[in-house]
């Protein structure tokens, strides 16, 4: 079938696709070898290859048909521990391929569930071993309870480097007939921190803009990343905390933002240059953004959390004189 | 040991039916339909009771029973959402009556509780109509306002009784009644007071002046004020946020807070709107927002791990954190300023359909591409939305492929939504066009092979597209 995102037309099938990683490889190999493997998890920054890793695993163990045997869940849409439980029970019960005594269970963004949430999910592990294997996937392996880990396999996926990405998506370049210029490339490595999927969306869309040049790649990302966080902050400095939460609202509401989405980019614009503010402002800012961060966590909404957090910048650019734009035609 | 105390509202109960003031109609054909069922079957088998709260109306169904002799057989409104509770009764409204058990009533209080806020509860509803069409005895049902859609089946099934709301100086009366047998020293001024508050609910003014009565064994008017003031009133929601941000202690803005009927999570949002149009020094506002986000850290605490007793420090902090936050501008707070219906909550309801097509594009996309909704949110739309917003072409067979609706279109893109649907549609028949000249290369296998119409079309399809894109492509 026709497919026209790149992040999924271009994504390896299988294991001898995968240009990098390759102690990741080598050891999943010896795996399919033995039609044997432990529950696996798979740990690393986004855009690695981890869920391309898992497929293509899957494909090499049972075949094309592969998806008859692999039960993927993510662990952020799934309403609770009890809805995979249910999928997890039902995937078990049927019949497993010939030549392999087991089926798979992928699930992404593991790290996302709560503690109690992995306990149950460990003894689903334990239950249904004998006719299931998991695959987990998480960014943050440490945000996995130890009594998982213990029980998993760890594949660490390393950032990609730039050789790698560069070249992958000079060969999307070749492949769809596109032209683009090696300094394109590199920026657009540069803007994706080794992201693969992220630097292969800025690609398409640069592609889509006329042709891949340096131009066309930071007028993507500029489009792309809503300006509005940069502007909020800006308005909070400038002491109009009302009109600072109507965008952070509508971040929030109309983009669909989460509250840690939105708090990380707000660290970033902080300790970024383009903000200018006393370096010891920015430590004491530094630390109140985190506690806020924290207490996101904790709370139950997010947006109050935010909102405190416009009040102290508020604070601040009251402090700061001369950092807050002066308001115009007022 | 402590007498066992029976409360007022109870004890002076009125035992006859020539006790009830001024419901003298409603005894009349109380009594009238009573009459019909002591000599047979009557025409309207219930009687439906209606009238403001405190007005008697079940009371007097007690003092019925007395009078007449019936036994009682009471139902409430919690009652009626379950099956068994509505047959139990149902069984002994058809028995006529046992060899040495008296008569009955059947009694249906309260029965506004089925009036829900998303429609009433037909089920019951029906078991009702059903229990009123095969009873041998009276049923009797009270509710405050019957007039309610879903009633009218239980209306042209019953007689209408009408109570009417009780004057100031029938309560007067009562109260007046009451004083003198519990040998109470009574100032007028208080009864007076009490009378006025209860806007004709002999009931809660019976209960305000019990309340009165115990603090010192007297009613005076200056205790009746001081306690009853604040009770029970329901504020509207913006009063509730200006007395809470101008309490100047904390028990004040916890009392305060206790005069809505919002729940701790809409009065949070009331609170968070209003607080910078109330508070202007950043300070003081920066410190009311970390008492507010601190109680929202109370909330969320209670969410998880289900500790309600977390809930006092709530609304301590959002209350009294909030009222106490002014320092520089101690001031500021007592400024009136206009209060705003929560933009948060209108937003919300506003965005409601935008937000579900977000996020079922969103779906189709994780799906096709294995991320998380939220992933794909923060991740992939956006590059997404700049196609649309910019290459017609490319946005139109991204639109084909994952099968996008016309307003998920319009959705990605602003500026060009027409066009894109436009070129949708040429593609699409463009694409039919190329599968039926595929198809009719490979109709033997095709007919050999068909499994449903369905599949085949999708197939077709899909190999349309396929050969289709690669031609536009080369």
């Amino acid at each position: 079938m026709a497919e026209l995102l790149w992040t999924e037309k271009y994504r390896p099938k299988t294991l001898d696709e995968v240009v990098n990683q390759e102690e990741v490889v080598i050891r999943l190999k010896q795996f399919i070898k033995e039609k044997n493997t432990p529950h696996l998890l798979f740990a690393g920054p986004p855009g690695t290859g981890k869920t391309t890793v898992a497929h293509a695993f899957a494909h090499d163990l049972y075949g094309s048909d592969y998806r008859l045997y692999l039960l993927e869940l993510n662990a952020s849409d799934e309403r609770g521990i009890d809805v995979i439980r249910t999928k997890v029970k039902e995937f078990a019960r049927t019949k497993t391929p010939g030549n392999v005594p087991f089926k798979l269970i992928l699930l992404d963004e593991s790290d996302n569930m709560t503690a109690d949430a992995q306990q149950a999910l460990r003894r689903l592990m334990e239950m249904y071993v004998a006719a299931t294997r998991f695959i987990l996937i998480a960014n943050y392996p440490s945000k996995i309870i130890e009594p998982i880990q213990s029980r998993c396999a760890v594949f660490r996926f390393v950032p990609l480097s730039r050789e790698d990405v560069v070249g992958r998506l000079s060969w999307i370049c070749g492949k769809e007939g596109v032209k683009c210029n090696q300094d394109a490339l590199n920026t657009i490595y540069d803007l994706s921190e080794g992201d693969m999927r992220k630097a292969i969306n800025i690609l398409q869309t640069a592609a889509a803009l006329g042709e891949v040049s340096v131009s066309n790649v930071y007028k993507v990302v500029g489009l792309a990343h809503p300006k509005e966080i940069k502007e909020m902050i800006k308005t909070a400095l400038s002491g109009d905390f009302i009109k600072a939460r109507n965008i952070l609202r509508s971040l929030m509401i109309t983009y669909g933002l989460s509250g840690i989405d939105i708090i990380k980019q707000i660290h970033r614009e902080i300790t970024s240059s383009d903000i200018d503010l006393p370096e010891e402002v920015k430590v004491e800012l530094a630390d109140y953004v985190g506690e806020i961060q924290f207490r996101l966590v904790e709370g139950a909404d997010e947006e109050i959390q935010l909102d405190a957090l416009l009040a102290k910048l508020a604070v601040i650019g009251k402090k700061v004189v001369g950092v807050a734009p002066r308001r115009v035609g007022k | 040991m402590s007498v066992s105390k029976v409360p007022w509202v109870i004890k002076y109960r009125p035992r006859k039916l020539s006790e009830f003031v001024n419901q003298d109609e409603a005894v009349e054909k109380i009594k009238a339909w009573i009459k019909e069922w002591l000599s047979g079957l009557p025409e309207k088998k219930a009687a439906l009771f209606y009238g403001p709260p405190g007005s008697g109306k079940t009371s007097i169904v007690e003092a019925l029973c007395r009078e007449y002799g019936f036994q009682l057989v009471e139902m409430n409104a919690s009652d009626y959402r379950r099956e068994q509770d509505i047959e139990r009764v149902a069984r002994l409204a058809s028995v006529q009556r046992g060899l040495f058990a008296s008569r009955r009533i059947i009694l249906l209080d309260e029965i506004d509780g089925l009036a829900l806020a998303g429609g009433a509860d037909a089920g019951a509803i029906e078991a009702i109509v059903e229990l009123i069409e095969t009873t041998k005895n009276p049923v009797i049902m009270t509710a405050n306002n019957p007039w309610d859609l879903a009633f009218r089946p239980l209306r042209d099934l019953s007689v209408m009784i009408e109570f009417k709301r009780l004057s100031k100086s029938n309560v007067l009366e009562v109260l007046r009644r009451i004083c003198a047998a519990e040998k109470l020293a009574c100032d007028e001024k208080a009864l007076d007071f009490i009378a006025e508050k209860s806007e004709g609910d002999l009931r809660s003014a019976i209960n305000d002046l019990e309340a009165v009565a115990e603090g010192g064994g007297k009613v005076t008017e200056e205790i009746a004020k001081q306690l009853l003031r604040a009770r029970d009133r329901i504020l509207e929601p913006f009063e509730v946020v200006r007395k809470i941000f101008w309490s100047k202690y904390v028990w004040q803005a916890k009392l305060n807070a206790t005069q809505t009927d919002l729940d701790p999570d809409t009065l949070m949002e009331w609170i968070n709107e209003n607080l910078p149009r109330q508070i202007s020094d950043p300070e003081d506002l920066w410190r009311a927002y970390e008492a507010l986000a601190k109680a929202d850290v109370y909330r969320g605490r209670i969410v998880r791990s289900g500790s309600w007793d977390l809930l006092t420090y709530v609304t301590e902090l959002m209350t009294a954190g909030v009222a106490l936050a002014p320092k520089n501008d101690p001031k500021s707070k007592f400024r009136w300023v206009k209060y705003q219906f929560p933009e948060k909550i209108r937003l919300m309801s506003q965005t409601k359909e935008a937000r579900a097509l977000r996020d079922s594009i969103a779906g189709i996309i994780g799906a096709r591409i294995h991320a998380s909704k939220a992933k794909v949110l923060k991740d992939v739309l956006p590059y997404i939305k700049v196609i649309f917003e910019n290459n017609v072409e490319e946005a139109a067979k991204i639109a084909i492929s994952l099968n996008l609706t016309d307003p998920m279109i319009k959705y990605l893109s602003q500026d060009k939504a027409d066009k894109i649907i436009a070129r949708v549609k040429e593609l699409r028949k463009a694409i039919r066009a190329e599968a039926r000249k595929s198809e009719s290369g490979r109709e033997d296998v095709q007919k050999a092979g068909r499994k449903s119409e369905e599949s085949g079309r999708a197939q077709q399809a899909k190999s349309g597209l396929d050969s289709f894109v690669k031609k536009t492509r080369s």
